[in-house]
């Protein structure tokens, strides 16, 4: 054996027995660190989406393995996790330690005062302060969960709202061939919304020429869900250079035109009736699809392209026990009115919804500390990368160079990348504090428009009236 | 006296659960039916508000929209339920081949949680893979899309509230039938009474306080009635089917507004009780026995 080949089965000898060592120590920080509180059972409510379950799953029991906490994570609805959370912190009967916060409700929480302050709590109780967990390696997403630089949930899950357009369609010759000669330009990913709607057009009269079960659009309009308000104000508008719903903080939250806001502005109308049209071509049981039925739909293979959450983007491209179109699906940027790609670099405004959320802890819960270990255990760089390929979804900038996650970003054509270089274009919720009461406080003028009883002009008009309606009667509004 | 006191002993434990579960919380909803209460307000505590979320229901077109179909929904579940359950009941009265199998079948979905029931029908009616509209297009041509028609959605909830809850009404209704004496049935028959007459003269008023008890729990279930339409509409299209119950679900939870949605609970339980109050009046009170 020559030195150069002793040296690097020594280099290796001690890398791998450092690691065994790190790993030893960590596991013995967990176990020590846990020791006064070996026992407890942590109860958390989240939202049942397939990151949540990888909580569940793999690493509540890891957690438990490691330390002798327990815990029970509880995953339902949508609606119901928000009940259960919202009481139980409004009524401090402390029965969770954990609760899933969504972006866009983080901001009614610290209004409460519902959420421990993470960064000072690890602060003050330095000997629950993980090695392996460090606050400064979650994505720039974490900062929606900061008040005043401190860290109020820790990011579980982040995804882009993005374009989806189906690549064995848009290759096709036969269709290429037909969509020039119909429409006289070359058939690729549209980049502006007149590009997606002939598109879109031409599929839906391609679907119904070739007695096909294909329509050219996604549309996410259910009549009576919210999952169509947020489409429309969140994913939708955006795209058409009206950003936070049109609602105006600087302005005294004005959403109506007359007092400085954009809700009902030219715009909102505009991009309203751009995606009734869509909404129009698109199939039928689009008026009964919330957010997993549009991907259920796309998975199905009834639409050539659409906007799709992008947690579901893993196994629509991978999943061939769900999926009709794995390896078939093309990843895009969301289609843009002019100026709006310079109000998104610029910070004024984003071309899409940053979808995601965090895991918070409630100043109500009972079990703090070990509620605190267990917030850090899953935002540890290592547990990342394994969860990221279970569901695609990143929060740590440190996951993006992963092996596995680069062979899975290969997989999904890019998904993970757009992430990391685009994530920046795309934002959550705005920051207000009174979101689920101006969504619902206007939902039933916006189902009222898809259903065609007033038209999309006099419904936005009459919905920036109600948003300031209700704002005042909140106390926000003067 | 003594065994006045054995006896109260005995309801003491259910009089402490229903205070504490049932009156304890009933008082707290009038109690914060006026106030002003929406925990993410800029002011987030109640705010004594006397009548006024009161006064605001009387004018709130959402809630006077959502009673009207309320309303109508009843009317049409609750008067089709009895219709068919009673004739589900006299079918079962008799004697034909596999009657315990259909019998015990008839009943399966009394036991099938409303949610459940609310999904299954999502299931049923949703196009492209829902059965229910893929019959009607390939026998007669119609397109089935609750989302999109108001009718039909509304039409769908109360046949679906119609499956759920018939076979309470028919075991009800073949209970009272059961315990009917034949004596005034075979009178009837030999004075020559026809069938109308025998059900008119003698069924009906024999079987009313039974037919009366599961009116009046139908009337208050399908009055309340929040699970099974938040998930096979959601209360759409539009505001077709947000029942009262569905538009209370929306004002309390998802918009925490809990001093006017407690109004409007405490307005919707009077309005229940009178309804009930005027359906006894209506049907019971006239057939009473005349003193002279």
């Amino acid at each position: 054996m020559n030195v150069r080949v002793k040296l690097g089965v020594t280099v290796l000898a001690v890398a791998l027995m450092s690691g065994t060592a790190l790993a030893a120590g960590n596991d013995d920080f967990w176990a020590k660190a846990a020791e006064p509180y070996k026992g407890v059972v942590l109860h958390g409510v989240t939202e049942s989406t397939p990151p949540s379950n990888y909580i569940k799953d793999v690493l509540a029991p890891e957690f438990e393995k490691k330390t002798g906490i327990k815990v029970d994570i509880e995953t339902t609805s949508w609606d119901q996790m928000y009940d259960k959370a919202i009481k139980d912190m409004e009524a401090g009967t402390g029965i969770y330690d954990v609760v899933y916060i969504e972006q866009d409700i983080i901001y009614s929480y610290l209004a409460r005062n519902f959420l421990t302050d993470i960064t000072k709590a690890l602060k003050d109780k330095p000997e629950l302060k993980a090695s392996t967990y460090d606050d400064a390696k979650f994505t720039s997403f974490a900062n929606y969960f900061k008040q005043d630089g401190d860290l109020y949930g820790v990011p579980m899950e982040a995804f882009l709202k993005i374009y989806c357009y189906r690549k064995d369609l848009f290759n096709d010759p036969e269709i290429k061939a037909a969509f020039k000669k119909q429409t006289g330009h070359d058939l690729k990913p549209a980049t502006t919304h007149e590009e997606y709607t002939e598109i879109a057009d031409f599929f839906t009269k391609w679907g119904k020429d070739h007695n096909l079960q294909l329509w050219g659009s996604t549309a996410q309009a259910h009549t009576g869900h919210p999952a169509s308000w947020y489409e429309f104000f969140e994913s939708v508008a955006p795209t058409f250079g009206v950003y936070s719903w049109g609602i105006d903080a600087s302005k005294n939250y004005a959403a109506t035109v007359e007092h400085g806001g954009a809700m009902n502005s030219d715009k909102a109308k505009a991009a309203l009736k751009w995606w009734l049209h869509l909404r129009d071509i698109a199939p039928p049981e689009s008026a009964q699809s919330t957010w997993s039925e549009v991907a259920t739909t796309f998975a199905a293979g009834r639409a050539a392209q659409g906007l799709v959450y992008g947690e579901n983007a893993a196994w629509i491209e991978t999943d061939t026990s769900k999926s009709k179109v794995t390896g078939q699906v093309g990843f895009a940027l969301p289609t843009l009115s002019p100026g709006v790609m310079d109000d998104a670099k610029s910070g004024k405004g984003y071309v899409g919804y940053y979808d995601g959320g965090a895991f918070g802890l409630p100043v109500t819960s009972k079990n703090k500390e070990a509620a605190l270990l267990f917030l850090e255990y899953i935002g540890q760089d290592e547990v990342q990368p394994g969860w990221a390929v279970a569901a695609p979804r990143i929060t740590n900038t440190a996951t993006f160079d992963a092996p596995e996650v680069k062979d899975m970003d290969v997989k999904l054509g890019g998904f993970y990348t757009m992430l990391k270089d685009e994530g920046k274009l795309f934002a959550g919720a705005p920051p207000y504090p009174f979101h689920a009461q101006v969504r619902e406080a206007t939902a039933p003028i916006f189902y009222d428009i898809l259903t065609g009883k007033i038209g999309p002009d006099e419904g936005l008009d009459k919905m920036a009236a109600k948003a300031e309606e209700e704002l005042t009667s909140l106390g926000y509004r003067k | 006296m003594k065994s006045n006191t054995f006896g109260w002993i005995l309801l003491a434990p259910t009089i402490v659960v229903l205070f504490f579960f049932g009156v304890l919380p009933f008082l707290y909803v009038v109690y914060v039916s006026f106030h002003q209460w929406n925990p993410f307000a800029a002011n987030p505590y109640m705010i004594y508000n006397g009548a006024g979320n009161f006064r605001q229901i009387v004018f709130d077109g959402a809630f006077l929209a959502s009673l009207g179909v309320t309303v109508a929904f009843v009317f049409f579940a609750v008067l089709t339920e009895v219709i068919v359950g009673y004739l589900l009941a006299q079918a079962f009265m008799s004697d034909f081949p596999g009657k315990a199998f259909f019998r015990t079948i008839h009943t399966l979905p009394l036991i099938i949680a409303p949610i459940i029931v609310g999904s299954i029908w999502k299931l049923m009616t949703t196009p492209s893979i829902g059965i229910i509209p893929h019959l009607l297009q390939s026998s007669v041509g119609f397109d089935l899309n609750i989302g999109q028609s108001a009718a039909a959605a509304f039409i769908i909830t109360i046949i679906m509230d119609v499956w759920h809850w018939t076979p309470l009404v028919t075991l009800t209704l073949i209970a009272a039938l059961v315990s009917l004496p034949p004596d005034p049935f075979e009178q009837a028959q030999i004075d020559g009474a026809g069938k109308w007459q025998i059900f008119w003269h003698i069924t009906l008023p024999m079987i009313a306080p039974a037919v009366m008890a599961t009116v009046f729990i139908r009337l208050m279930d399908a009055l309340r009635i929040v699970d099974e339409v938040l998930m096979l509409t959601g209360g759409g299209p539009g505001s077709a089917t947000r029942y009262i119950g569905v538009h209370i679900f929306r004002e309390v939870f998802p918009r925490t507004n809990y001093g006017y949605g407690s109004a409007i609970s405490v307005v919707v339980l009077y309005l229940t009780i009178v309804a009930c109050w005027l359906l006894y009046t209506g049907m019971l009170a006239p057939r009473k026995p005349r003193k002279s």
